[in-house]
């Protein structure tokens, strides 16, 4: 491909058009409110970012296969819950409650996955309804009340949980295990054998399982995946806070699919971009941050998210619909 | 030799029995045509041949030996590429990538599923594939699909079989929707595959293209293989009147008068 042309699709990509809207976005604010670049609010957006990050690569593989998964905030709420109830009630040792928790989001993610693919209920109704299975869990083994979360520190605190200055910076681990997650999920999706078999199932099933890909067992693991990586968002946010609440993570579901589409992957499955996810994670955080501090009033804040969002996605299809027609 | 017998094969969907007691044979090197009217079962045929689905009873033999065909990659891996109606590529994947859609060339094969792409290797046999089917227009190998016609999309399906050098190529209507110049190309592949020695099943509507390029006539009706006949002995009113059912010996016999 000439490098002209190479040049003009990378423009028009959607990636590159939700990163001019993200900066766009961003000299708004920071012109706005002096404090949004400041070193605190910046290590603030970047301790909650990979909370919500982290689940969106996950979400965005699915997505591109052509699933979704509702139940992964029940499963941030989860995940923790078990693993504290089985140290702080059930005297297990940290490790093996961990252990505990990792299989339990397994299970989790291969039960959504088989029942969509050898059943074939559509993900939508499997998943919700393993939303309510999953939050209902948490809820009633904790009676409702959150638990008092592991503040010892040890090595899986600092292994999820630690924080790091750097000047006047506070930077967490989970940043990095974003920044890993995110360019192993590129590699996978972008340069590996799998990810060229994710897009194709997303893109056409048939065709797919016509050429000898195993569509099913790819979208069971991607399941999994996809929930064992909501159960270690979840734990991040449970280690930091020093508390488990069986609540943790309500509405998550729907903020993390606003992430991958704002970040141009289809809802439709076929075409995924994980660089558009790490930059609808970040527009999502900077507008959820920027708009308390531009003083848009509490309970008016959705308002301007599902605006935005819906601004992003109109763009996304009139580009579409250009590059289409040129 | 035969490089393809069925047996007896059954296949029910519910209560519509789309196969009855259906047995073929396909030797070396020649072109089989499979015709009937829509629904009489070829499509259903073909796909239990090719490992969508299994057959609900019933035998196939390749080359003599009995096999099991339970998936897409069984049927691949015995040398059976299938090209299907509904058409087989992935829209939002580059003509590359699609032509090497579950035997994408790799590096470091021992990572499994999660090996990198040869990207080199795949645009550059992609190229010389395209090259070799000699497409009208030329191809960019990094071209998503679905920018593409339909007759390119059928002639980039085409070629994906004809690179893994099938024994059996089975091609499902592939002249639907291609222009003349297209037919004519997909005409001539099917000869040209049959000269290599390959041997081709080929399932189509147009009669016309039968007698072009077909050895042989197997005629379908609601499941059941009710006819066959070699070309060189039989003509155009003959084989339509089989394929309907209908009782056509009256104009038959008009016709040939004339
Ligand atoms: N997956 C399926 N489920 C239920 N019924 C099916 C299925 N596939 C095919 N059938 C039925 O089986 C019969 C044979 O269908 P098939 O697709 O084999 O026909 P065909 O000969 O290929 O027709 P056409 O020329 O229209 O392509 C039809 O009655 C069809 O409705
Ligand atoms: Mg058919």
């Amino acid at each position: 491909m000439p490098v002209g042309k190479r040049r003009s699709s990378l423009i028009r990509s959607p990636q590159f058009s939700s990163l001019v809207i993200l900066i766009v976005l961003l000299a708004v604010f920071a012109i706005v409110d002096r404090n949004f670049l400041s070193p605190l609010n910046i290590s603030n957006m970047m301790a909650f970012l990979p909370e919500l990050g982290i689940i969106a690569l996950g979400m965005t593989l699915l997505l591109t296969a052509g699933e979704f998964d509702l139940s992964v905030g029940a499963v941030f709420g989860l995940a923790p819950v078990v693993v504290m109830l089985l140290v702080q009630n059930g005297g297990w040792d940290i490790g093996i409650a961990l252990l505990a928790g990792l299989v339990l989001c397994i299970a989790i993610g291969a039960i959504n996955g088989l029942i969509v693919t050898k059943i074939g209920i559509s993900s939508f109704l499997v998943t919700l309804s393993m939303l309510l299975v999953v939050r209902g869990a948490a809820l009633y083994i904790t009676q409702g009340f959150p638990l008092k979360s592991w503040d010892q520190p040890g090595f899986f605190v600092t292994l999820l949980a630690g924080s790091l200055n750097i000047g006047s910076f506070r930077f967490y681990t989970s940043l990095w295990w974003f920044i890993g997650l995110s360019l192993f999920a590129i590699y996978i999706l972008r340069y590996a054998k799998l990810g060229n078999w994710i897009s194709a199932i997303g893109s056409n099933r048939n065709a797919a399982v016509a050429r000898g890909v195993p569509a099913d067992t790819v979208k069971i693991w991607l399941f999994i995946a996809t929930s064992v990586l909501a159960g270690l968002a979840g734990m991040i946010s449970a280690f930091r806070i020093s508390a488990a609440s069986p609540v943790a993570g309500t509405g998550y579901e729907l903020e993390v699919i606003a992430m991958v589409v704002v970040g141009g992957t289809a809802l439709t499955g076929g075409r995924g971009t994980i660089l558009g996810t790490i930059v609808g994670a970040l527009m999502l955080r900077a507008i959820r941050n920027g708009i308390v501090l531009i003083g848009v009033p509490g309970l008016a804040y959705n308002i301007f998210v599902g605006l935005i969002i819906l601004a992003m996605l109109i763009l996304h299809a009139l580009l579409q619909k250009n590059a289409a027609r040129s | 030799m035969d490089v393809l017998r069925l047996q007896n094969l059954q296949k029910s969907f519910g209560s519509v029995c789309a196969l009855k007691n259906a047995s073929l044979t396909l030797r070396e090197g020649e072109v089989v045509a499979l015709l009937g009217d829509n629904g009489a079962g070829k499509s259903t045929l073909i796909k239990a041949i090719s490992g969508v689905f299994p057959v609900d009873r019933g035998d196939i033999f390749v080359r003599g030996e009995k096999v099991s065909i339970r998936s897409t990659r069984d049927a691949m891996d015995l040398g059976i590429e299938t090209i299907h109606q509904d058409t087989s590529l992935a829209p939002d994947l580059s003509i590359a990538r699609n032509l090497f859609l579950g035997r994408e060339p790799v590096n470091f094969g021992w990572l499994g599923v999660f090996a990198p792409l040869d990207l080199a290797k795949l645009r550059k046999a992609a190229s010389e594939v395209l090259k070799r089917v000699g497409i009208s227009k030329k191809l960019d190998a990094d071209a998503l699909v679905s920018t593409l016609s339909g007759g390119e999309r059928q002639s980039i399906a085409i070629s994906r079989a004809m690179q893994f050098a099938a024994k059996v190529i089975i091609l499902d209507e592939p002249t639907n929707n291609l222009g003349v110049e297209e037919t004519h190309g997909v005409l001539r592949f099917v000869k040209e595959v049959r000269d290599a020695g390959h041997s081709v099943l080929l399932i189509t509507h147009n009669i016309h293209h039968v007698f072009q390029v077909a050895d042989r006539i197997i005629v379908m009706r609601r499941g059941e293989i009710v006819a066959e006949q070699i070309v060189a002995d039989t003509d155009l009113l003959t084989v339509e009147s089989i394929i309907t059912g209908a009782d056509m010996s009256a104009l038959l016999k008009e016709a040939r008068a004339k």
